[in-house]
């Protein structure tokens, strides 16, 4: 029992809230507010090639035509006017941890970033801010001809034109006011190329670390998973906590290709004033798969949803998801598919737990089109309310336009039974232990698809939570 | 009989929801090493008197106390009394998704005594204790109780007991629901916990299958929330023989 | 008279995703003929049973108007959920589950209702029944009040029904309280022709132990819109509805219910059977909404669904709104065409599949169908669904 406590209090304390001491001249930071200027300078901070540069004035045309959305949680705390779009340390991205500068680098340690690096991953990728500060593929995983770079790098590689024919067409800037927005000030993110038949036996990880206050991290990631091969991708986002309103609003492209296979993870614990506005999307190809592993723990507000198209005949999804809603959050999330081809398959299973007044919304919606035939859709979606001023809300939709589909949907909301607890607490546990067991094992479906660190990483998120700090 | 109670039970008087009281001035004092037999008919308030030695905040205490190696628990959360060494064998176990039985133990293990758990020892005792119940090792990694047979449960149960091995423990109705041969492994198991020289028990039954084998220092007839009669151990044969007439 | 219609009804609780244009309906017509405001009346009026016929739609309100702040308790917990709709239908008297559009509509045409007031402790046996015998080129727009006073009970029936190829309207805005004890069946039975545009609007409220019971098939118009929103706002409150739907052609369905769980203890069923053939298009919402105060409360609402055509279009919203720990709610649907197994099944019996089909079209429908107290008008609807398959 001690000891677990003492797990508690080194995260609460050390893992994600700190700030780290940053020198003011070691960073370039663009001025708050939106315009063509602000846009411009950008474009020419990144050396953009002359089509981007164009892509984001028209994008930032189509943000300002767009309305806000009026479904979701409220953003009005969120004003453009005090968020800078740009922040960049005055150094390159390295590709050896040594040489990536001190105080970055003890950041990204006391996360752990390139100890998980050594033991369990192929690669990694740290961005810091808008950019990317180190970018390392591990050398047998680089033979294989896999592809692991920062997307500016990549726009000016061989890969140039096959990141101009993928990138922002899944989510082209007219998806919603925030895909436009991140289409006129994209900045880092990844770029990924799993070519024909390569198995990638270990994860590939990003790290997003926003660290400047006011600021918004704008990155992209676009990955390519060819015929037949396989990849587990990983993302982890942190940021402290300010005073002021941050922003996030990335976009993740994923193609699937015919018979491949790509994991996606992410571990979300941004700081609780961030404006987690996040896009992501999957197409998946003949006999592809695409399996999300979702959990959502920190924002003070989320627009979650990925969403997968299953374009080829037999391709396949899983979604598996879990929402933490704490005091002083709003985390909308959930999953949207779309079915197009024969015999494709969706799974879509969350959980979440609400607590502290914290409003956890699921949200979702399937759907199937007449062309896929014998279709199946599942969707199940727990949830726990822990008192009674949070909140626990489930959106779901379907709109299934052929008679030769298989549909099931589940949908519950509970709380923690007096009975399990009191069992617990008769073996000598605690009441807040057993009740941070339950919701535990209430996680468990979602924890066990993680890697382990993770799954640890997770549980211990939890815990925080329950502990109340 | 100079010797220290483990538990004593005095003019205890319980209702739920300030209704009539389910339990009437329940007087019991268990010593160490002893085990007593609780009978009765169906909702004479057996289970009631369980739950509420273990601390179960369903249940009111509307009089009297519940004393524990001297100290007064009757207030007391129920971790608290499990951390003291009391234990209770549910009659149906809760089931807990997520959480495997063999984890379950170890934490349980740890929270009572704050020590770390080696890993070894743990398991190879786990695997003794399991093998005397003749529960599959499989188990271990199951979620406890999720989707455990009525048997299995029980026997997960007496598996807890053997692993925390408390002072005293409460047995609600272990061989209700179960065959020939899996009373025979319970009861193999609850020998086993009374070899231990101190360990004590309070065995809530209304049938006697469970007591063949066992040896029993005190029985205590419990009708209508009242106890009626307390005798030794052979009282279960009696009550085996002729029922619970004559104490109605 | 004749009418446009351009009326936002069944908007959802709460919006969702605007591609999905689910978050609410039109009803949009132009040159509709109207030509009765009112309800058919009673030939028997039972003892303990007042009738107060044609009075003005925003008059016969008065009685949710007197309890509004009663019907609409509320802890004063904050929060509402995401994209919260609630504000547009504050001014209604008593929420509908079509909305404000609604009422303005039968204020605007100057729709008459019949008001139904049950004594207190008085339990009508035999149910009241409306007729509504509608010709081809008919158009009607008429409202009802329920009033059922403590511990009294009433069953109302009303038979919407014209020749199968008949055209015409019908508007339909039955508000109802249940007050302490009291008990409400409602029983609506929708066969009219395939020329047919009805919406029928419920609203609903119950005090404590009391109880609003729907009993509902939909089996005719081309185009129909329900609505239904009870507001459960005292400690064991009970709302409890059946409903079976049949679409086919290119028949549009659209429907909205809504179980508002306010008091302790208080209990919703919401359990949806259909059939879609041809090219039929239906959207169904259904909203529990726990609100805070409402412990120990319950809700149900299961959808099964049976898609007989490759042409069909089948929309789902089943939401659930939470703001109270101690709730059960739960949500399930199935939703597809007859399993191979039991097709297969079936057949190894001497079922063909085209029989196969049509057992189990009857089966879903005449489960609900069997529920109308009126023996008449049960076998009416069992023929009626009998000459569909």
């Amino acid at each position: 029992m001690s000891e677990n406590k003492q797990v508690v209090n080194e995260i609460d304390h050390s893992m994600y809230d700190f700030k780290d001491v940053e020198n003011e001249q070691d960073f370039y930071r663009l001025k708050e507010g939106l315009s063509k200027e602000t846009v411009l300078k950008v474009s020419e901070e990144k050396n953009d090639p002359d089509w981007m540069r164009d892509f984001r004035l028209k994008c930032l045309d189509i943000y300002n035509e767009i309305k806000m959305p009026d479904w979701g949680p409220s953003i009005e705390g969120l004003d453009m006017d005090r968020i800078s779009s740009y922040v960049r340390h005055k150094s390159d991205m390295k590709g050896k941890w040594e040489d990536v500068p001190e105080d970055i680098k003890n950041t990204f340690e006391r996360l752990g970033i390139p100890q998980a690096e050594r033991e369990s991953l192929a690669g990694v990728g740290a961005q810091y801010d808008s950019e990317l500060v180190y970018h390392n593929v591990k050398d047998e995983v680089a033979a294989q001809g896999v592809i692991y770079t920062d997307l500016e790098s990549a726009l000016r590689s061989e890969y140039a034109d096959m990141i101009k024919e993928h990138f922002m067409k899944l989510v082209p800037p007219t998806d919603h006011k925030f895909a436009a927005l991140h289409g006129a000030v994209w900045s880092g993110g990844s770029f990924v190329y799993v070519p024909k038949g390569v198995k990638v036996e270990i994860p590939l990880q990003s790290y997003f670390r926003l660290n400047a206050a006011g600021a918004g991290q704008f990155e992209h990631t676009l990955i390519i998973v060819d015929e037949g091969a396989d990849l587990h991708f990983i993302e982890g986002c942190s940021a402290p906590k300010y005073n002021v309103a941050n922003l996030h609003a990335g976009c993740v492209e994923l193609f699937v290709g015919k018979n491949a296979r790509l994991r996606y993870s992410t571990i979300e614990n941004w700081s609780k004033n961030m404006y987690n506005l996040n896009t992501k999307r999957a197409v998946v190809e003949e006999n592809g798969i695409m399996e999300w592993v979702s959990g959502s723990f920190g924002s003070h507000t989320s627009y979650l949803y990925p969403m997968t198209i299953l374009k080829g005949d037999n391709s396949k999804m899983e979604f598996t998801g879990i929402t933490f809603a704490g005091k002083g959050q709003n985390l909308d999330t959930g999953a949207k598919v779309v079915h197009q081809g024969k015999k494709t398959s969706s799974v879509i299973s969350t959980k979440s737990i609400s607590k502290d007044g914290g409003i956890g919304t699921y949200r979702s919606s399937v759907v199937i089109q007449n062309s896929a035939k014998k279709a199946k859709a599942s969707v199940s979606c727990d949830s726990l309310m822990l008192d009674s001023i949070s909140r626990a809300d489930t959106i779901p939709a379907m709109d299934i336009r052929t008679n030769d589909a298989d549909v099931g949907h589940e949908a519950k909301i509970g709380r923690i039974s007096d009975e399990a607890v009191f069992y617990l607490m008769s073996r000598g546990i605690s009441e807040e232990d057993a009740k941070a067991m339950i919701v535990s094992g209430f996680a468990n479906p979602v924890s066990k698809e993680l890697p382990l660190e993770y799954a640890v990483e997770m549980n211990n998120l939890i815990k925080l939570e329950m502990s109340g700090h | 009989m100079s010797e220290q109670s483990l538990l004593q039970v005095k003019n205890l008087s319980v209702s739920i929801d300030n209704e009539l009281p389910i339990l009437n001035n329940i007087n019991l004092d268990i010593k160490p090493g002893e085990t007593h037999v609780l009978m009765g008919p169906n909702g004479a308030g057996k289970s009631t008197l369980g739950f509420t030695l273990m601390g179960n905040s369903h249940y009111c205490v509307t009089e009297g106390n519940i004393l524990f190696e001297g100290q007064d628990i009757t207030t007391a959360s129920a971790d608290k009394r499990a951390k003291a060494g009391m234990f209770l064998s549910f009659q149906n176990p809760y089931e807990v998704p997520g959480i495997s039985l063999s984890s379950f133990i170890r934490n349980a293990y740890h929270a009572q005594t704050g020590a770390p758990v080696k890993l070894m020892a743990f398991q190879k005792s786990l695997k003794a204790a399991m093998e005397i119940l003749s529960m599959d090792e499989s188990y271990a990694d199951r979620d406890l109780n999720v989707g455990f047979s009525g048997g299995e449960k029980k026997k997960a149960e007496i598996l807890q007991l053997l692993m925390l091995n408390p002072k005293f423990a409460i047995l609600d109705e272990t061989d209700s629901g179960l065959d020939v041969d899996a009373v025979r492994t319970v009861s193999k198991g609850i020998e086993e916990y009374q070899k231990k020289k101190d360990g004590a028990l309070l065995i809530i039954t209304h049938s006697t299958k469970i007591l063949e084998s066992l040896h029993v220092d005190y029985t205590h007839v419990l009708v209508k929330g009242n106890i009626v009669h307390t005798g030794d151990g052979t009282l279960v044969d009696e009550i085996n023989a002729n029922g619970f007439e004559r104490f109605l | 008279m004749n009418k446009d219609l351009n009326m936002k009804v069944n908007v959802l609780p709460v919006l969702t995703y605007n591609f999905l244009r689910l978050n609410d309906s039109t009803i949009l017509a132009s040159d509709i003929r109207i030509d009765s405001f009112e309800s058919p009346k009673l030939n028997v009026v039972p003892a303990g049973v007042t009738v107060e016929s044609s009075v003005d739609f925003e008059k016969a309100g008065e009685v949710f108007r007197a309890y509004k702040e009663r019907i609409q308790v509320t802890t004063g917990v904050p929060g509402d959920p995401n994209g919260d709709t609630s504000y547009r239908d504050k001014d209604q008297v008593l929420r509908t589950g079509m909305g404000i559009d609604v009422d303005e509509f039968m204020t605007e045409v100057s729709a008459k209702a019949d008001i139904y007031t049950v004594d207190e402790g008085v339990k009508v046996s035999e149910p009241l029944v409306l007729h509504y015998d509608l010709k081809d080129g008919d158009g009607n727009v008429s409202a009802q009040v329920i009033h059922a006073k403590k511990n009294s009970e009433i069953t109302l029936i009303m038979d919407y029904n014209s020749d199968k190829d008949a055209s015409g309207f019908l508007g339909i805005s039955t508000r109802i309280l249940a007050e302490e004890g009291a008990k409400v069946n409602i029983v609506k039975s929708q066969l009219l022709g395939n020329g047919f545009l009805h919406f029928d609007d419920m609203g609903g409220a119950c005090f404590e132990k009391g109880a609003i019971n729907v009993i509902a098939v939909e089996l005719g118009a081309y185009k129909a819109w329900n609505g239904c929103y009870i507001n459960l706002s005292e400690k064991e409150a009970d709302f409890n509805s059946n409903i079976a739907y049949l679409s086919r052609d290119d028949h549009e369905l659209d429907i909205n219910y809504v179980a508002d769980h306010r008091g302790k203890k208080t209990n919703a069923l919401m359990q949806f059977k259909g059939v879609l053939m041809g090219e039929a298009k239906k959207t169904l919402r259904f909203t529990i909404d726990f609100k805070n105060g409402s412990s120990g409360s319950a809700g149900d609402e299961q959808e099964d669904t049976l898609l007989l055509s490759d042409n069909v279009v089948n929309r789902t919203m089943p939401v659930i709104l939470c703001q109270e720990e101690d709730v059960d709610g739960r949500h399930g649907a199935t939703i597809g065409q007859l399993g191979e197994d039991l097709l297969f099944y079936m057949q190894t019996r001497g079922i063909d599949e085209e029989e196969a089909k049509r057992i189990m079209i009857k089966a879903r429908l005449e489960s609900v169908a069997r529920m109308i107290p009126d023996p008449e008008l049960m076998q009416k609807v069992i023929y009626f669904i009998q000459g569909i398959v």
